[in-house]
């Protein structure tokens, strides 16, 4: 039976690793690989697939007046994040240009709400969910993993929880953005979608050498809630 | 890897950056002749020295001006397109009078 229900760009990587799928809203998102030891890996160092999630954008030089009056709040420079009050993250990509970010649990009702409407003047909207993969990379090695593929110092000293740098990843451009899951870090990796499985596999290869691996987003749930 | 610094994203390495040619204000299109309108888009003056350039950070698409000098090939400054631009360029067209 075909399922209508919105299956990621990396779903044949995540079949072939034995995971088991759970559905948020109209995707399926990977649960879990089946191992017990899922919450550890993601405490250490570990890869989770979040393309399927709600996402959206807004560019141009009346953008972010209009997203305010709609009740968004504006991360107050260029290339930071700020959390909504619906869990959904607003990145400033630069003076005129926004992406938002749904959370998992709740899935946001803005981002929906947004992409319904009418925008205003010198507005335009920017869809970001076919556009772009989305994966997250957690746990306290992170940053020195990212050392091996990525320009820009993400040590947590160096780059503050909620920054943004758009910079380049084992040579794909991408926006990396720490949203750290309670006292875990974490960085979302957003690249162009055709290179999904280019980066998937990089930063599974990036891994290796710290023990590594992906997990599903059971293990940043119980991430967050421990808080 | 030598370093460029975006005025929008700060310091980068350089292969994050797309040269985008030499700056030149463009003519008034309405007034301007062939001739010139030819020398503004396809050619430059190639100077030894200091001269502007535009600049793409590739990773954010942010386009924005460099002073670099040519012959020692140091970057002087990089700053952002408004310091130039304080408005979008407009095209006015004149109605055809025939």
């Amino acid at each position: 039976m075909t399922t209508l229900l919105r299956r990621s760009q990396l779903s044949r990587r995540h079949i072939a690793l034995g995971a088991e799928f759970e559905q948020i809203g109209d995707t399926l998102l990977v649960s879990n690989y089946g191992s017990s030891e899922e919450i550890a890996q993601a405490k250490s160092l570990a890869l989770i697939d979040l393309s399927t999630l709600p996402r959206t954008g807004f560019k141009g030089a009346g953008a972010t007046t209009w997203a305010t009056s709609q009740g968004v709040k504006i991360p107050e420079r260029p290339n930071l994040a700020l959390l909504q009050k619906d869990q959904s993250l607003v990145v400033r990509l630069s003076y005129h240009e926004l992406l938002i970010l749904s959370n998992i649990d709740p899935l946001s009702t803005q981002i929906e709400r947004l992409d319904s409407m009418a925008v205003g003047p010198q507005t335009y909207t920017l869809p970001r969910a076919d556009s772009h993969c989305w994966l997250a990379v957690t746990g306290s090695q992170a940053a020195e993993m990212f050392s091996k593929v990525c320009g820009v110092d993400l040590r947590p000293h160096k780059f503050a929880n909620n920054a943004v740098a758009q910079t380049s990843v084992a040579k794909a451009s991408a926006i990396v953005v720490r949203h750290d899951l309670g006292t875990t870090h974490c960085f979302y990796v957003l690249t162009d979608v055709s290179a999904a499985e280019f980066l998937w596999d990089c930063l599974i290869d990036a891994m290796l050498e710290y023990d590594g691996g992906p997990v599903g987003v059971a293990s940043m749930r119980e991430l967050a809630a421990e808080g | 890897m030598k370093l460029l610094t975006c005025p929008l994203n700060g310091p980068r390495n350089i292969s994050e950056f797309t040269y985008g040619g030499e700056f030149h204000l463009m003519p008034d299109q309405n007034k301007t002749d062939a001739r010139q309108w030819a020398e503004y888009v396809f050619f430059h003056d190639n100077a030894a020295g200091v001269v502007t350039e535009w600049w793409c950070h590739t990773a954010s698409t942010f386009w924005f001006l460099a002073e670099r000098n040519t012959i020692t090939d140091q970057v002087i400054r990089t700053f952002e397109a408004s310091e130039v631009f304080s408005q979008r360029k407009a095209f006015s067209v004149i109605e055809d009078q025939a």
